[in-house]
């Protein structure tokens, strides 16, 4: 039987979102800008999940605008912010971004503004002595990521809003919430988040939606232009089937009995259980149990092994795990996020990223970690001499 | 009036006795490349036609592909009788050219009232008459317009080249040692362009190298495939052999010992498949196991001809072929063939046939090689 261990990647669908994506497809297909009836009613399904999003986040259902996912969320965030700017600004972002977030901010410099990196700690986290420095009162964006991909750290953003309130009152703050979105509770309104960005398919919702958080009085330049959708700020047909779908996730994923609370455990057994049977196995990122670390992504890096490998001999028993981030597993180079850690390129060449969903079974936890544990001991006399 | 495609063959003319089994084996592989597209295939002195293809350009890119045919060339076949017909179908031809042309034209039907010289003169005057932008060039032309009377008038201007070669199946059968790189899918290709059918065989070394590995592969096979018709790919687990190999044998022999058992599974599979030869990509000096010496040694373990057309080829030499072949831009995917776990940091590059054969005493060859055969996998490709 299959173990799917790959979460961050993306989810599997609840059986609810696959119905209301069906039934939506089906039955009521109609264009949610036209004018008759049953296209107010679609209109009227798709405010109620921008309600859903809203509740969830502690924001407001007009701040939620529909996008098609995670990195259509950041780069209208980064490039709709830097095309407001005047004059040349300074933007930030953490060393460990996803792609979304960094070749965003590459084209920002190509426009010419000041981009610079915020480092972060041998444990993922932001540094946020190093952000003192680097915050200055002509900082247009800071964009952090709640939630790490790779290492599952969840960033201090109370702690840079804060520092951001003395340095750089002016500059807004992004936070790319993709694999932080229902697993790590936030309040946007309590933390100021001016900018979230969130994707469907992470929360075993639909690929192809997510949405952007854009708080009230946030200016944005639109990235796609047309038919004016969202306020001018999002063009394109609603993406209606995408929309319930997300919906349905949202409702689902709210109605678990404590799914964090659940990962936490399971992620926290699959650690002991990893750090016993593997000598020299190291934790990537916050210790499982530590304010800092997400419930849902466990990083390790297996001594005298290639990740790759090593995935591939859990693929071989129908256990699904990935190596540093899914968008990176292509390229022979080793994960930017990782090196950011200060690992040594051995370390992050033996890196595997576990990263859990509530569905995830203690049996199965089990059996993944001893399944590790048997084919580490295996591959790892195979060393290069 | 209509248009078709005139298809000229190569090497086949030279053929004496054997002429028409050669031919027939060629007319055969057209009529297989265009059946998909409803393409009419049949042979009149010497030339090739196919008529009522669906699309024209898609007729050309897959009679281009076919071994032995030298070149494709799209011709409006008209009736002869009329001549001054013939000279107003040449003038509309040329009306979108520019530059110098000449005609050429050729005779077949000797009974025909104009000579060939005569052709050329008359098509040529008119085309001037009608055209005053071109001008004639007998000795290097920018056009040439071939004007030929045979049963029917055929007229073209554009041709385009094929890849030459012998029509395939007429040269047996031969196994290739198929890996994800660049050089081997070039190999199979120059084989089988001399009409030799082709197997393939790949190693593969799962958790070592990844299913995408393998897709690559498969990917590979296909491309060839619609050079060669369709292909077996024989896929062999490896990774126990390599493992035993990596425990038991002197580091420094690993690739070597390696490169044997390879050799001797395809054997064993080609005289399986009916193949009577072996092809790898190797190109003496490229790596390690490529020397002179390991070349020696890898031989050692074959009792059939192992054709290494890459031989004398330079890596960009070989580059240059893989883009043609269309096989490049699969073969620099970045997943690994071969993994370089087992890779000796300093491969021997001088072995000693003798040393060789006493490293491998340690292991059970024929056992190993047994074992990997029984886990084999066939993968019918292409078509």
């Amino acid at each position: 039987m299959e173990i799917y261990l790959d979460n961050s990647a993306t989810t599997r669908p609840f059986d609810a979102v696959v119905d209301a994506v069906c039934a939506c497809m089906r039955d009521t297909f109609y264009n949610a800008s036209a004018a008759y009836r049953p296209a107010v009613d679609a209109e009227r399904r798709m405010r109620a999940v921008r309600g859903q999003i809203a509740r969830a986040l502690g924001a407001r259902e007009d701040e939620v605008v529909f996008v098609s996912g995670g990195t259509e969320a950041d780069n209208l965030a980064i490039l709709g912010t830097a095309a407001l700017q005047r004059k040349p600004m300074r933007f930030l972002c953490s060393a460990v971004e996803h792609p979304a977030v960094l070749e965003a901010m590459a084209r920002v410099k190509e426009m010419g503004h000041d981009v610079r990196t915020l480092p972060v700690t041998s444990r993922g986290v932001l540094d946020l002595d190093a952000a003192e420095a680097l915050l200055s009162p002509d900082t247009a964006l800071v964009s952090v990521m709640q939630v790490n991909n790779e290492t599952g750290a969840v960033q201090p953003i109370a702690a840079l809003r804060a520092l951001m309130d003395r340095l750089c009152p002016g500059a807004r703050l992004h936070v790319d919430g993709v694999q932080g979105f229902l697993r790590v509770p936030v309040s946007l309104s309590a933390l100021r988040v001016d900018l979230y960005a969130l994707s469907a398919h992470k929360i075993h919702g639909p690929k192809g939606v997510g949405a952007l958080v854009v708080r009230k009085g946030t200016r944005l330049a639109p990235v796609l232009l047309g038919g004016g959708q969202e306020g001018g700020l999002r063009s394109g047909t609603y993406n209606t089937p995408g929309i319930a779908g997300m919906g349905a996730a949202v409702e689902a994923f709210s109605a678990l009995e404590d799914p964090c609370g659940r990962m936490a455990r399971l992620k926290d057994a699959l650690a002991q259980r990893l750090l016993a049977g593997v000598p020299g196995a190291r934790i990537n990122g916050p210790l499982p149990g530590e304010p800092d670390a997400a419930p849902h992504i466990l990083n390790v890096s297996f001594p005298n092994v290639r990740g790759e490998v090593l995935l591939h001999a859990l693929e071989g028993q129908g256990i699904y795990v990935s190596t540093g981030s899914a968008c990176s597993s292509h390229g022979r180079k080793v994960s930017q996020g990782l090196r950011a850690l200060g690992l040594s390129p051995q370390q992050a060449e033996g890196a595997i990223r576990f990263s859990l969903s509530p569905m995830n079974t203690p049996q199965e936890i089990e059996r993944a970690a001893d399944a590790a544990i048997a084919a580490h001991a295996q591959l790892s006399q195979f060393r290069r001499r | 009036m209509r248009e078709l495609l005139l298809v000229r063959y190569g090497e086949v003319h030279l053929k004496g006795q054997n002429r028409p089994y050669f031919l027939r084996t060629l007319v055969n592989a057209v009529r297989r490349a265009v059946r998909e597209i409803g393409g009419n295939v049949w042979i009149s002195d010497s030339r090739i036609f196919v008529s009522d293809a669906q699309d024209m350009d898609e007729c050309i890119r897959r009679v281009t592909k076919v071994f032995g045919v030298h070149s494709v060339c799209p011709a409006i076949e008209m009736e002869k009788n009329d001549f001054d017909a013939v000279c107003a179908q040449a003038v509309q031809m040329m009306r979108p050219l520019s530059g110098t042309f000449k005609v050429n034209a050729r005779r077949s039907d000797k009974h025909y009232p104009i000579d060939s010289p005569e052709i050329n003169r008359r098509v040529g005057e008119r085309v001037l008459e009608a055209l005053p932008g071109l001008r004639v060039d007998v000795h290097s032309p920018d056009h040439v317009l071939s004007v030929e009377i045979r049963d029917k008038a055929y007229l073209y201007v554009r041709c385009i080249p094929a890849v030459n070669g012998m029509p395939l199946g007429t040269n047996g059968r031969a196994c290739l040692l198929l890996s994800g790189g660049i050089d081997s899918p070039v190999a199979g290709f120059m084989i089988a362009k001399r009409g030799v059918e082709i197997c393939c065989v790949h190693y593969h070394s799962f958790p070592y190298t990844s299913e995408r590995a393998k897709e690559k592969v498969v990917e590979l096979a296909r491309i060839l495939s619609e050079y060669c018709g369709k292909i077996r790919l024989y896929v062999v687990p490896f990774t126990q052999i390599q493992m035993e190999i990596h425990q038991k044998c002197p580091d420094h022999y690993t690739t070597l010992i390696m490169r044997r058992f390879m050799m001797r599974i395809a054997e064993r599979v080609a005289r399986m498949d009916g193949a009577q030869a072996l092809i790898t990509g190797e190109s003496v000096g490229q790596v390690a196991s490529q020397t002179m010496e390991a070349l020696v040694c890898t031989d050692e373990v074959v009792g059939m001809p192992v054709f290494r057309p890459c031989i004398g080829f330079d890596k960009i030499e070989i580059v240059e072929r893989a883009e043609q072949i269309g096989t490049y831009e699969t073969s620099s995917l970045p997943y690994e063939d071969c993994c370089t776990i087992f890779t000796p940091r300093h491969p021997t590059t001088h072995p000693k046939p003798e040393l060789i054969r006493k490293a491998e005493e340690a292991l059970d060859v024929s056992a190993l090689t047994d074992a990997a055969l029984q886990g084999m996998e066939c993968i019918e490709v292409g078509e």
